[in-house]
């Protein structure tokens, strides 16, 4: 599990632990979201990397962010390239 | 009420559960993440059919308990209070779903408590196996038992005073109908549809969803006290 300069993630509006950012955690979950999207295998890997990259300089300047912005930032990139993709990520929390 | 109207009442109190959401989130939650865990079709094909079967047998074994409870109570015939009480639980749930069935936000969120969401939500991203679906369906039917109570109760109303083998057929027919909607959903998702076109139409036509289940609800509360008590009542005049 590899991790970038240390980021303190807020989760849940803080009713579950801080955590340290994950860059594997992210991009899994992309990847994830694209591959539900019926999406190929390497596309879905390259759509993540992309994504993953962006919100990474996104934190470059942020030392502490809720685990809900990051979502958000990670949308709104995810959907200039594969909005279908970007749709179910957004709505993982809200299906239910 | 005659056999042919006693049934037509458990199509409708079926078609009534079947319009209800949340077996049908989890079911798209579930397919999701067996999805983006990059399973094999066949075994999306076999978590997601598990969890069907799940939700079927819980469905059957729910109205075959209730019916139970029913007969051993009021024997063949419930007293006239009883199907008032249960007419005036039809209405008021379909004015509680016309006005809270779903979350005021973006989404398809639906006013279950948030512990049970979480923990059907966090069950369909663990679920590895077919007989943890199996479990998952049982368990999203029992989530859902505040909003399908009501369909339920009037089905095993109007079940225990059918004659034995037609009983059956009831509750056949109760189930088969109430797992329509399901089952539909089921086959767009083993034939290759997106789950964000299947998400997006659910999403787009909530309030539809929402008004239809509603309405039919009041609707039905309303047929069965004119067809059960003021029938009764009249002719007792």
């Amino acid at each position: 599990m590899t991790t970038h300069k240390h980021i303190d993630i807020i989760k849940r509006k803080g009713r579950r632990p801080t955590e340290s950012f994950n860059r594997d955690k992210l991009h899994q979950s992309i990847v994830a979201a694209t591959l539900s999207a019926r999406t190929p295998e390497g596309q879905a890997d390259s759509i993540a990397h992309a994504v993953t990259n962006y919100v990474l300089e996104w934190l470059e300047s942020r030392p502490e962010v809720t685990s809900h912005d990051i979502r958000l930032v990670a949308t709104r990139h995810l959907r200039a390239h594969h909005p279908d993709a970007a749709y179910l990520y957004e709505q993982h929390r809200t299906t239910l | 009420m005659d056999i042919a109207s006693s049934l037509a009442i458990v199509t409708l109190a079926a078609l009534i559960h079947a319009s209800f959401q949340l077996s049908v989130s989890v079911l798209t939650l579930l397919s999701g993440h067996a999805i983006g865990a990059k399973h094999s079709h066949a075994r999306v094909l076999r978590l997601t059919f598990g969890y069907v079967v799940g939700v079927g047998v819980m469905t059957l074994l729910a109205l075959s308990f209730i019916s139970l409870i029913f007969l051993h109570l009021f024997g063949t015939e419930a007293p006239q209070f009883v199907w008032a009480v249960a007419c005036g639980l039809l209405i008021g749930v379909g004015l509680a779903v016309w006005f809270f069935y779903y979350r005021r936000e973006k989404g398809t969120s639906l006013w279950i408590p948030r512990s049970f969401a979480r923990h059907l939500s966090d069950r369909s991203k663990a679920t590895k196996s077919g007989v943890e679906a199996f479990s998952l369906g049982l368990t999203s039917v029992i989530s859902e038992l505040l909003f399908i109570a009501a369909p339920m109760i009037i089905s095993a109303l109007v079940i225990i005073q059918l004659p034995g083998a037609w009983q059956l057929v009831g509750i056949g027919i109760y189930s088969i109908v109430s797992m329509l909607t399901l089952f539909s959903i089921w086959v767009l998702i083993s034939s290759g549809h997106r789950l964000s076109t299947i998400q997006k139409w659910r999403e787009d036509n909530k309030h539809f969803l929402q008004f239809a289940a509603g309405g039919a609800l009041a609707v039905l509360g309303f047929f069965v006290y004119v067809c059960k008590i003021l029938t009764d009542v009249a002719g007792a005049i």
